[in-house]
């Protein structure tokens, strides 16, 4: 098979189109224990799974959250099964997400 | 909160109205709990309506639905990088009213199914996110909201609250989903002038095509990309397991996949200058009938997505989800009138009006589907390269003689699969769909 060229995108650019009321100060998902992230867990797969790009691995080994452009989508709670590392709760009510169109 | 309701209902999707809907035409006081800002605000669908589960409930939606287009055509696409291969179906049969099918837009779909479930007499609450369920022993006897003074309670509580099933998950109802039992879906929404759609697609002003893709977009991921058609619209996605999008050595985000998809040479001639106007993701419950947790106890009964109740093999949800909320609540319906209570026992009914309905018998047929999939890669990238690349080999005339060809693609099939592996997989994929 042939190499596909690897294809940039910028997942801010189509959050932007987006609405969300942010419940500012109170992430409705956490990261439990960040050392696990950063000593224990071998693929970090939440930093390229995740269709918003909430985690990002930080080069120092690190894994950082932002829960900003979150999609509620579960996929993180769900592959994170080894170390079951992320604390999982929808927004506060009318918080997050809000689809126009969805 | 001293008020009592017969039934609480946890989300306003398609099951969940379809619950609320008919328990409370039947007479019954209904709570309907919506954690979004409106109806359909955190839903998410590609999205096909089948009318047959609806016209169920409402038999007279098409009066004043908010319908994009009805489906005349459905499109196959095997693709590998730089064509495809495919099968077309249309028929002007799909064209004459009643009409099977249509296109909907979910945000507002949701929001008018939600005015006929106030209409008939249910009352609901937005912005109000359920955090528990409220136990007595082992009986659901309410639930906890995040509002001051936010205990409500009820003889059933009805869980349509989606594929994380958060409430039956705390609760212990059921484990949490596993990665290889979900899909994860990514698409966008493209507007662009009605007329532009029409010609591209070559249809009418109310009529609609739906384009199902699989192929080397997904990189080996068992998958699909979808492309469908809205009035003034056009919705484009991809989907793969969960499980597959993690263990992908490539390490390929959702987004990038669909733009990958976005830029395939046969699709983006047909969504160029489309202005993207939101970007949606979504978990799909594709486990299927082994999947299935158990769906009902002691004052609680769980329908939708939040059940599992997809049927990927046809890429059904909302039917289903609309019907089990239907048989839900009639089952609540009948045990109320019977006075017997609402313990396990008596809401029995409800798996069993499952298990005689298309809902249980379709998963049922499809049951070893999931895990053929899950096993057998090859049908998602070689075989539809192996196919896409026969046809430019047999069509491309360069003097080389047509026995010569054959020989040649036989070949290339012989080499990927072998001819044990060839006949394997259609032994395999004929037991999974018999």
């Amino acid at each position: 098979m042939s190499a596909v060229p690897a294809i940039h995108v910028n997942v801010e650019d189509k959050l932007f189109q987006n609405r969300y009321k942010v419940d500012h100060g109170r992430p409705h998902i956490q990261i439990k224990k960040p050392e696990v992230c950063a000593n224990d867990c071998k693929d970090q797969s939440c930093t390229f799974v995740c269709p918003a790009s909430c985690y990002k691995a930080e080069g120092n080994g690190k894994v950082t959250l932002i829960t900003d452009g979150c999609l509620e989508c579960g996929s993180c709670r769900v592959i994170c099964t080894e170390h079951s590392n992320v604390a999982w709760e929808y927004p506060r009510g009318g918080h997050g997400i809000l689809f126009k169109f969805g | 909160m001293a008020e009592k309701f017969d039934a609480i209902v946890v989300g306003a999707g398609p099951s969940g109205n379809a619950a609320a809907y008919t328990m409370a035409k039947a007479g019954l006081k209904v709570l309907q709990i919506e954690r979004g800002e409106y109806p359909g605000s955190k839903n998410v669908q590609g999205a096909i309506l089948y009318s047959d589960a609806l016209e169920k409930i409402i038999p007279d939606f098409r009066e004043d639905a908010p319908l994009e287009r009805h489906i005349i055509e459905q499109r196959m696409w095997m693709l590998d990088d730089n064509s495809f291969v495919g099968t077309h179906f249309r028929s002007e049969d799909y064209n004459k009213p009643p009409y099977n099918r249509y296109t909907i837009i979910r945000a507002q779909f949701d929001k008018w199914f939600s005015s006929k479930v106030r209409e008939a007499g249910a009352l609901l609450i937005c912005e109000t996110t359920v955090e528990k369920l409220l136990m007595d022993g082992d009986t659901v006897v309410g639930v906890r909201c995040d509002r001051i003074g936010g205990d409500v309670f009820a003889d059933v509580v009805v869980l349509a609250d989606g594929v994380n099933s958060t409430l039956a998950r705390k609760a212990g109802f059921h484990p949490d989903i596993q990665a290889k039992d979900v899909a994860l879906a990514v698409k966008e929404i493209l507007f662009m002038p009605e007329e532009v759609i029409q010609s591209r697609f070559n249809i009418g002003e109310e009529s609609g095509v739906v384009i199902e893709m699989m192929g080397s977009v997904t990189e080996g991921m068992v998958g699909t990309g979808f492309l469908y058609t809205n009035k003034d619209s056009l919705t484009i996605g991809v989907g793969c397991m969960l499980s597959d999008f993690k263990s992908n050595p490539n390490r390929t985000s959702p987004y990038a996949l669909l733009e990958k998809l976005k830029r395939h040479p046969s699709i983006a001639p047909l969504i160029e200058g489309g202005e993207m106007k939101e970007y949606a993701a979504h978990l799909i419950p594709e486990g299927g009938f082994h999947a299935i947790p158990k769906v009902y106890g002691n004052g609680w009964m769980i329908v939708g997505d939040s059940g599992g109740f997809v049927n990927a093999a046809h890429r059904e949800g909302s039917n289903l989800a609309m019907t089990t909320g239907r048989l839900a609540a009639e089952t609540v319906i009948a045990a109320k009138g019977a006075g017997q209570g609402f313990a396990a026992k008596q809401l029995k009914a409800y798996k069993d009006a499952l298990d005689a309905s298309f809902v249980m018998k379709d998963l049922k047929k499809y049951r070893d589907l999931p895990e053929v999939l899950h096993t057998s890669p090859q049908f998602f990238t070689t075989y539809p390269n192996l196919v896409t690349g026969a046809m430019q080999k047999m069509f491309t005339v360069d003097g080389i003689d047509k026995k010569t060809k054959e020989r040649e693609v036989l070949g290339s099939f012989k080499s990927a699969r072998r001819l044990t592996g060839l006949v394997g997989d259609a032994f395999k994929l004929w037991r999974a769909v018999r």
